[in-house]
């Protein structure tokens, strides 16, 4: 099929309706339109959220261009149509479309749906509805789509557990072939998954059976077979060299979120930070050459015509050759008039020069995230950030004439006390006197400009607080309230502004983070209720999820304001992330005991990830350049 | 020294669906993969020197809309055409590039006016009979708002007649019409489709307008864009 020959799904008169009609189109330039033959597979990729929101996502188009590279399978893209779009499809009875192909969902051979945080969950039931997909595994036929989820949130899938067929664990790259020959053998749909389930990585829920305590916890998980695995293993990409690097992205043809060419340097963090699942789920920390780096830089360049490259990795300045690719990098970019956009290094001389040659330093601001305002709690949740660094970071920054500073900060953590709240205010005021100490007069452009914003700490799965209650929301506020007063009570509190996130969201997260599948039938009853969009604060509504609580007959406070047993059994304990559940607990009694455990480059932590063999488990100085 | 190059483009197809700045935007990605030698503008965030004549609305087809490139060196017109072409996506396309002469004026700042066609669902009669009836008018009035100083709208009648240089029914439903455009009276193709509308009843199919040429004005004469401001054409 070429893309001219395409007939879209909507005609004029509905596209011309609706917000932004180009998010239903398609046919963006490096999008992919395959002819019938030989293509045996047909994948739909969902990311349950807008186009833009969709569209800046790095995995989609990993997956996307890996997939569509070969012969067999053709991978299109669908996202969530925005409520005018929704309302309309239903009155007239138009079933959910691929952009690509514009042709309805439900004749796939598979959804993909990548899951990025909790509040996407309703929007999933939303696509398989509006596509007349059966909510429930249970329910499909041998004609219905394979439902396959895919990121972050498939560590605690268990919510979901009723509407996928199938979760993939782990990295993208290394197992779809795999699930596609099987696939292509033509089994009967039960016959695939339960053979599906012995590929690494592969969860198929349905194939295990739950048992509960008689007060609510979970007792256990088992396989419904003998041949079905007791814990499913992530799977991931041991060589980043190696694998597919999507260097011809489809550029979106409206402006997304991020509307930038993106050049990831590595995978996983090397830190530990006890709140962080990222910090976990991604171990071991793998990196890519310099070399395969500025390959792909001119290759991104020349395939879409960006004016923006940006690097991302969870910590770029943990990145080992960071100054060799930074330079040539600022090479070739400033010959081609393409700006680098550097995500929030580390402030040291080191990124301060760099920032210094690609930003506009009148113009920009000063990131540090502390996440905790004094020393014992950044201790506590292993921010490896001293009070001399953020200081002495901030002391050079204003003499190279930066005078904003943004400092991010969570309240609500395991063990915070009213002085660890306070210390944000403090912190705040030591910098912006620091400024005034700094930069004589004459030199000053006004008042130091000191940003500060806390958000409302979850607890997470694979983290060392899987066990930590979560802080109640009246606490959160009372605590945001203290901090706000704290900082007016600081000398230098005209240079200083205070915003706290309460996004009324944290609850709903809180209790889907760590949730088991009996909330499966809470998230559709928020659907059914009308519950879309749970991410825009405009469409959430808090009441729908605790109505929705009430008549499943189960209780939120449950799932997140408990502290945790040492040896209870939770709903992600199946799923084998690499780190074992010890180390965890070590790390959750190091966290009580405020002590701070060193991060993989420093010292090993024996966190279980060496089983993989790979990244810095075995090459602590970063062996990959 | 600076050269400016006017390109001649088209689109069809979905990509119609875009907004004013999204093609801007194609443009410049466009522009940055031929490795066209485009101009940029000083400072960290150095730009393109790109101008439209007359922004396109969304879902509106063109063959010959019009965009201005400031270059940094002088290429030869052919050259540029092929370059841009062959990185333009499914859709667009140029068809023409004149390099201007020295102090010709912006396309945007030319544009006197311009020919359509709407394809409707209409018949030819229906149409004829239309036309004539609003041909034979002395005046046609319209409502138009008008943005005020203080943000306020207001309605203003408008006698848009003598704007309408031609309107000719064709064959198969197809409505050819050549407007006035520009800062002093500006008729748009859909304020002639809704008087239609008015005298023929609700379309049966969803009408799509296609742009087909945009004039400027130079020695009392109306000329294609490409061929105002003197300079070198591809093809020349
Ligand atoms: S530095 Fe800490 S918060 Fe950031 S990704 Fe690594 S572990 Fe997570
Ligand atoms: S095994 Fe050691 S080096 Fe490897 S990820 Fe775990 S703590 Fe880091």
């Amino acid at each position: 099929m070429r893309f001219e020959d395409r007939k879209l799904a909507l005609p004029d008169r509905i596209l011309m309706k609706v917000e932004k009609p180009a998010r239903y189109t398609g046919g963006e330039p490096n999008s992919v339109c395959k002819e019938a033959d030989p293509v045996r597979i047909r994948f739909c990729m969902c990311f349950p959220d807008v186009y833009e929101i969709g569209m800046s996502h790095l995995g989609l188009q990993i997956l996307y261009g890996m997939m569509n590279a070969w012969e067999d399978v053709w991978c299109e893209r669908v996202f969530s149509p925005w409520q005018d779009l929704d309302r309309i499809l239903r009155e007239e009875k138009i079933p959910l479309f691929a952009l690509e192909s514009q042709d309805p969902l439900s004749g796939f051979d598979f959804i993909g749906i990548t899951l990025q945080y909790e509040m996407c969950y309703v929007n999933i039931l939303q696509i398989l509805d509006l596509a007349g997909i059966p909510l429930h595994a249970a329910e499909r036929g041998e004609n219905d789509p394979i439902v396959i989820g895919g990121g972050p949130c498939t560590y605690n899938p268990e919510p979901l557990a009723d509407f996928f067929d199938l979760f993939y664990i782990g990295e993208g790259e290394t197992r779809y072939r795999e699930l596609f020959d099987l696939y292509e053998e033509g089994l009967p749909r039960a016959e695939f998954l339960h053979r599906a389930a012995a590929i690494e990585g592969m969860y198929v829920p349905s194939l295990y059976k739950t048992e509960y305590h008689e007060d609510g916890r979970l007792l256990s998980m088992t396989p419904v077979y003998d041949d079905v695995p007791v814990s499913v293993k992530k799977t991931l990409v041991k060589e980043l060299d190696d694998c597919f690097y999507p260097t011809a992205p489809v550029v979106p043809l409206i402006q997304a979120t991020q509307d930038r060419a993106v050049l990831e340097v590595m995978r996983g963090c090397i830190r530990g930070c006890r709140f962080c699942q990222a910090g976990q789920i991604y171990k071991p920390t793998r990196w890519r050459s310099v070399e395969k780096l500025l390959e792909y830089a001119r290759e991104l360049m020349q395939n879409t015509g960006y004016d923006e490259l940006s690097l991302s990795s969870l910590s770029t300045s943990d990145y080992p050759y960071l100054n060799e690719l930074l330079q040539e990098l600022i090479r070739i970019c400033s010959e081609k008039k393409i700006n680098i956009s550097l995500p929030s290094l580390r402030i040291d001389a080191f990124s301060l020069d760099v920032m210094n040659k690609v930003q506009d330093v009148k113009k920009n601001s000063l990131t540090f995230a502390p996440e905790a305002g004094s020393q014992r709690m950044r201790d506590v949740i292993n921010k490896g950030i001293t009070r001399e660094e953020i200081l002495n970071g901030a002391e050079m920054a204003f003499r190279g004439g930066w005078n904003r500073v943004k400092l991010y900060f969570m309240l609500g953590l395991p063990g915070e006390r009213p002085e660890d709240v306070a210390a944000i205010a403090e912190l705040c005021n030591d910098i912006a006197a620091l400024y005034y100490e700094t930069v004589p007069k004459e030199q000053r452009q006004g008042r130091v400009n000191i940003t500060a914003s806390s958000s409302f700490f979850v607890p997470k799965p694979f983290t060392a607080f899987q066990w930590a209650p979560m802080d109640r929301m009246e606490s959160f506020l009372k605590k945001a309230a203290y901090c706000k007063e704290s900082v007016m009570k600081q000398l230098n509190q005209k240079s200083i502004s205070y915003h706290y996130h309460d996004s009324g969201t944290t609850l709903i997260e809180g209790v889907l983070a760590r949730g088991d599948r009996r909330l499966s039938t809470v998230i559709e009853t928020v659907y059914r209720n009308g519950g879309l969009f749970d991410a825009w604060t405009e469409s959430f509504s808090l009441e729908r999820w605790l109505d929705a609580f009430e008549s499943c007959g189960l209780d939120p406070d449950f799932y997140v304001f408990r502290e945790r047993e040492k040896d209870e059994f939770f709903p992600w304990d199946l799923i084998d992330c690499g780190v074992s559940k010890e180390y965890l607990y070590r790390e959750w009694l190091n966290a009580k005991a405020g002590k701070v455990t060193k991060n993989c480059a420093d010292k090993c932590a024996a966190c279980g990830c060496t089983s993989y063999m790979c990244g810095i488990c075995i090459s602590p100085k970063g062996g990959a350049a | 020294m600076s050269v400016t190059a006017r390109f001649r483009f088209g689109r069809k197809g979905p990509v119609r669906f875009l907004g004013h700045l999204d093609m801007l935007r194609y443009f410049q990605r466009a522009v940055m993969k031929s490795g066209i030698p485009a101009k940029y503008s000083e400072g960290f965030h150095p730009h393109q020197l790109m101008s439209f004549a007359y922004p396109l609305a969304v879902a509106m087809e063109t063959e010959g809309d019009y965009m201005d490139l400031d270059l940094a060196e002088e290429k030869p017109a052919d050259g540029i055409l092929e370059d841009l072409n062959s990185v333009m996506h499914e859709g667009v396309w140029v068809s023409r590039v004149s390099i201007l002469g020295e102090g010709a004026a912006n396309a945007m700042a030319l544009v006197a006016a311009a020919d359509y066609r709407i394809f409707t669902g209409y018949t030819k009669e229906a149409l004829i009979q239309a036309c004539d009836g609003l041909l034979a008018s002395d005046s046609i009035l319209i409502e138009k708002s008008k943005k005020n100083g203080k943000k306020k709208k207001e309605t203003i009648q408008k006698d848009i007649r003598p704007g309408i240089l031609r309107l000719e029914a064709e064959e198969d439903g197809a409505l050819f019409m050549k407007l006035v455009s520009g800062s002093g009276m500006n008729v748009r193709p859909a304020d002639i489709l809704s008087l239609i509308v008015e005298k023929c009843g609700e379309d049966s199919r969803d009408p799509l307008i296609r742009r087909l040429e945009i004039y400027g004005e130079e020695g009392g004469e109306l000329l294609p864009l490409s061929d105002c401001g003197g300079g070198k054409k591809s093809g020349d």
